[in-house]
């Protein structure tokens, strides 16, 4: 995070301090001096009714039973028979409260015994909960989700923008779990505590934000609630892992809010079309495997290649353009920031992705379709060499066409290249031609490269390579040969964070085909953002169990870049091809080994 | 599948143990406060009779007045004659109520009396508690860099030992400093400014404030007659600010400690986020890069889920 936003931030919290510490006051005083006068009118009366009684007895007494009070007990009843207040039942609560940091402090040790003890109890206590509130959120979130997912299908079965469907999903997630954890046990408390609707709620809010102020407590007054209170105690558990996950999901959005600057969005965009170009590549990977393309030496070859030239531009050996738009100027670009800009684009490039997944036959409609799309806008803003005017092209055009990535040397070629790629397919969807118009494209663009000889001159072997694609069917073709042209710019795709699981793990999207709506006009480009953003969110506490089950058809395993970090905690478990990344230091040769495809 | 099911009978193992420990403590606190919890019983017994027999007020007239004192004390309010003074809502009290809802300690010696009051809280809460955990890991994050980073590689470079051993010792170095710093320190001065409190009591305090639980039983300031009250708690406040922060660099240095040596992995639990090849890239040099990649290399490569405030590492 940046340091003047860290200021400000810390700012707002002394301001927002500030604020409610006003509102208290006014609140609150009234109210108090009104108590004061009352009490002393009562004192009064009562010392004026029974005249034998002196002030000073009186306030002894009345020490005396506030310091009993404040030790726990209850003086009220003047019972003889006594009841105590650490029965099995309140002592297990009141653990409760200790590990789960509420501390209502209604019960408390007064021994100096007791006191060592909680001391030692909670440094094991609450790290242990911590771990097991993790686990059960792990769950519940993996729970919730699959039933939103599952609401969610049915929305985009309508053709509702998905954008709409994800803030609705999100919106209701809250509602779900607010109704399930906050209004039922309100009104549960209201009737069993006999409290207002308010003070229910009271109590509840600050219990599950574990602040515990512990003049209201559920079950404290009860002697015959044994049942009740452990019941209460679950409740804790689980409102607390919903709340967590809750006040998480605000934060983040607070966080992404807050760096809402135009500079960062450009880096965004920038991101943003790397990233696509990425899951591109990742849906090659989680496609139903099709042995000749995972043994493709010349694909993974490639890969290896490029992602050992991306690291060296990250490592700044080919000059300083390619290092900023991974970082960022400031060199604080963070993580979840970068990972939100994919999920920029995140929708059209799976659902391009996920088009592209199943095989090739039945998917060229859609893909088509895409196509000729962006072909109007290809051609019409092809020829500028800006930065910018490509990236938020990138934005505009669907995810396999845009071969837009963090080189930024490149840029302008990879934008016209691409440009061509996409007139070729939309015109010619014959592998045997498009082959000749690409190469055709080729030359016509090369002389375009600005000193980009390295990355090109090794893939002039392009006839080949078109054989190759040739063969791997329709929508594949503009794939492949951006790759032969782009080596370096699909060389991103490792090095950049792994993207979101698009197909198995996340619950909203799936292999299975999907209808593809249309992608979004420019003018929704913030709407989406945003929306995108809250998905990313809700997907971004991703579970355990979700990592853990079996993915069908993901073979190869990406080797992950520990940059991104919040991209990486979407990828299924899977082992790091480091070690190739370490022998890809070198241009490939012809012809390449083919290396192990896992390890 | 196995992994799976690994995870479940993990969690189940988590929650079947967590449920004995709980009742291990509970049953451990029943013994030990429950003696002491009679005795006090008995002598207010023997007061109330005490000043029943040599007075003319009778027992009910006694409990109605009783009930209102302890009411009225409840909300802070205290009817003894020395601690009409000072308000519990002037505006540092204020601030410092406002502090102990937005980090979640919560003492609740003082708490809303008004319907309207507790409303404000319901909201001030929802918003304040995310906006303090968001500030709290903005700094930590920073902090990071300055007290975790900086020292580890300091340790193997200079001193040579290898990632984990530097990771081990600057993680007990950090301890010890933070326990003597913000446990020790502050014990010493709060038993020394509060009359009642023992050092014991104030570390009991200083321990309870600074995990957020915030029993309330001792609160700073309190005491009537304090002198230059509002700068006390002002500063307390600023303790707890920064002691939080500083619990949280602790946990964060634990978790990333944890992550190195494996153990996350083998509890199959969310790992530390991965952001310090992020934050580090224009500050790394060369040196330092392929301690990075022992570490990425290192680390198994699960996603983490952080759904813990008390783990949330942003």
């Amino acid at each position: 995070m940046r340091c003047p936003t860290l200021l400000a931030l810390l700012a707002g919290v002394m301001l927002y301090l500030v604020m409610g510490a006003l509102v208290f006051r006014n609140l609150e005083s009234p109210k108090e001096s009104k108590e004061h006068e009352k009490l002393l009118c009562t004192t009064r009366d009562f010392l004026g009714n029974h005249s034998c009684v002196t002030a000073q007895n009186l306030s002894d007494l009345i020490k005396s039973v506030v310091k009993a009070v404040e030790a726990g007990l209850d003086v009220k009843h003047s019972s003889t028979n006594f009841t105590s207040r650490w029965d099995l039942a309140s002592a297990f609560f009141f653990c409760g409260t200790i590990i789960t940091t509420i501390g209502f402090g209604n019960l408390s040790p007064r021994t100096k015994w007791g006191q060592l003890f909680c001391v030692c109890y909670a440094l094991v206590g609450i790290p242990m909960f911590g771990f097991l509130l993790a686990g059960v959120g792990d769950h519940m979130g993996t729970g919730l989700r699959k039933a939103v997912w599952k609401m969610e299908t049915l929305f985009l079965k309508r053709r509702i923008s998905p954008t709409y469907v994800r803030i609705m999903s999100a919106v209701l997630s809250i509602l779900i779990g607010c109704l399930i954890f906050l209004a039922v046990p309100t009104l549960v408390f209201k009737e069993v505590e006999d409290w207002s609707f308010l003070e229910a709620l009271y109590f509840v809010v600050i219990t599950l934000t574990t602040v515990g102020f512990g003049d209201y407590v559920a079950g404290a007054n009860r002697r015959d609630g044994d049942l009740f209170k452990p019941l209460v105690w679950l409740w804790i558990v689980f409102g607390l892992a919903y709340f967590a996950s809750i006040l998480t999901m605000i934060g983040n959005w607070l966080r992404v809010l807050s760096k809402k600057t135009r500079a960062e969005m450009e880096e965004l965009r920038a991101h943003a079309t790397d990233w696509t170009q990425n899951i591109q590549n990742m849906s090659m990977d989680f496609r139903i495997p099709n042995p000749l393309d995972l043994n493709d030496p010349f694909l993974l070859q490639r890969r290896r290649w490029k992602r050992s030239t991306r690291r060296r531009v990250r490592r700044g050996a080919l000059g300083h353009h390619g290092r900023q738009g991974v970082i960022g100027e400031n060199g604080h670009l963070p993580n979840r920031w970068v990972s939100h800009t994919r999920s920029m684009t995140r929708l059209e490039v799976v659902r391009l992705g996920g088009g592209e997944v199943r095989n090739e036959g039945t998917r060229l409609g859609p893909g088509a379709v895409l196509g000729a799309d962006s072909r109007v806008s290809a051609r019409s803003e092809g020829r500028s060499l800006g930065r910018t005017v490509a990236r938020s092209l990138s934005l505009s055009m669907p995810a396999a066409r845009s071969v837009m990535e963090l080189d930024y040397d490149l840029d302008p070629v990879a934008m016209m290249m691409l440009q061509g790629e996409s007139v070729s397919l939309s015109e010619s969807p014959e592998s045997d031609s498009r082959s000749e118009v690409s190469s055709s494209d080729f030359h016509t663009y090369d002389m375009c490269t600005p000193g980009q000889g390295i990355t090109f001159a090794s893939f002039d072997a392009s006839g080949s390579l078109c054989t190759v694609r040739g063969s791997q069917g329709g929508s594949r073709q503009v794939f492949f040969q951006e790759d032969v042209r782009f080596p370096v710019p699909l060389q991103q795709l490792p090095k950049s964070h792994n993207p979101t699981k698009p197909i198995p793990m996340s619950p909203i999207f799936s292999v299975k085909p999907m209808p593809l709506p249309m992608p979004t006009p420019p003018g929704c480009k913030m709407l989406d953002f945003f929306g995108e953003n809250l998905a990313y969110i809700d997907e971004s506490s991703d579970t355990l169990s979700d990592r853990n089950q079996p993915i069908e058809g993901a073979v190869s395993p990406r080797p992950r870049k520990p940059r991104r970090r919040s991209i990486r905690r979407q990828l299924p478990h899977r082992s790091p091809l480091k070690e190739r990344r370490d022998s890809d230091m070198q241009p490939p040769s012809n012809p390449p080994t083919p290396p192990p495809l896992r390890d | 599948m196995s992994s799976w099911y690994k995870s479940w009978i993990l969690l189940t193992g988590f929650i079947l143990f967590y449920v004995a420990y709980l009742l291990f403590g509970a049953f451990v606190f029943s013994t030990i406060e429950r003696p002491v919890e009679d005795k006090l019983k008995r002598d207010i017994q023997v007061l109330k009779e005490e000043f029943l027999n040599q007075s003319c007020v009778n027992a009910t007239s006694l409990e109605n007045f009783l009930e209102r004192v302890l009411q009225a004390n409840k909300y802070g309010v205290s009817i003894l004659p020395n601690s009409s003074a000072s308000s519990n809502w002037d505006l540092a009290s204020s601030l410092f109520f406002a502090n102990t809802l937005v980090t979640t300690v919560g003492y609740g010696h003082t708490t809303p009396l008004s319907d309207t009051g507790k409303a404000f809280s319901i909201f001030y809460a929802l918003l304040g508690v995310p906006f303090t955990m968001l500030v709290l890991t903005a700094c930590v994050q920073r902090l990071m860099h300055l007290v975790t980073y900086g020292p580890i590689s300091m340790f193997r470079q200079k001193i040579g030992l290898d990632p984990l051993a530097a990771t081990a010792v600057h993680f007990a170095i950090l301890l010890l400093v933070v326990v003597l710093g913000f446990f020790v320190v502050p014990a010493v001065v709060f038993s020394y400014i509060e009359d009642t409190w023992s050092f014991l009591d104030a570390i009991y305090f200083c321990f309870i404030t600074l995990c957020t639980i915030g029993l309330g039983d001792y609160v700073p300031g309190e005491k009537p007659g304090q002198n230059f009250r509002s700068l006390y708690k002002i500063s307390v406040m600023v303790y707890l600010f920064v002691g939080l922060m500083m619990m949280y660099l602790v946990l964060r240095a634990f978790h990333r400690m944890a992550d190195l040596h494996g153990l996350t992995s083998f509890f199959q639990l969310p790992h530390c986020d991965e952001d310090i090849e992020e934050d580090r890239e224009p500050i790394i040099e060369a040196g330092h890069e392929d301690q990075h990649e022992v570490e990425a290399s290192a680390k198994p490569l699960d996603p983490a889920s952080q759904t813990s405030y008390n783990t949330i590492n942003r």
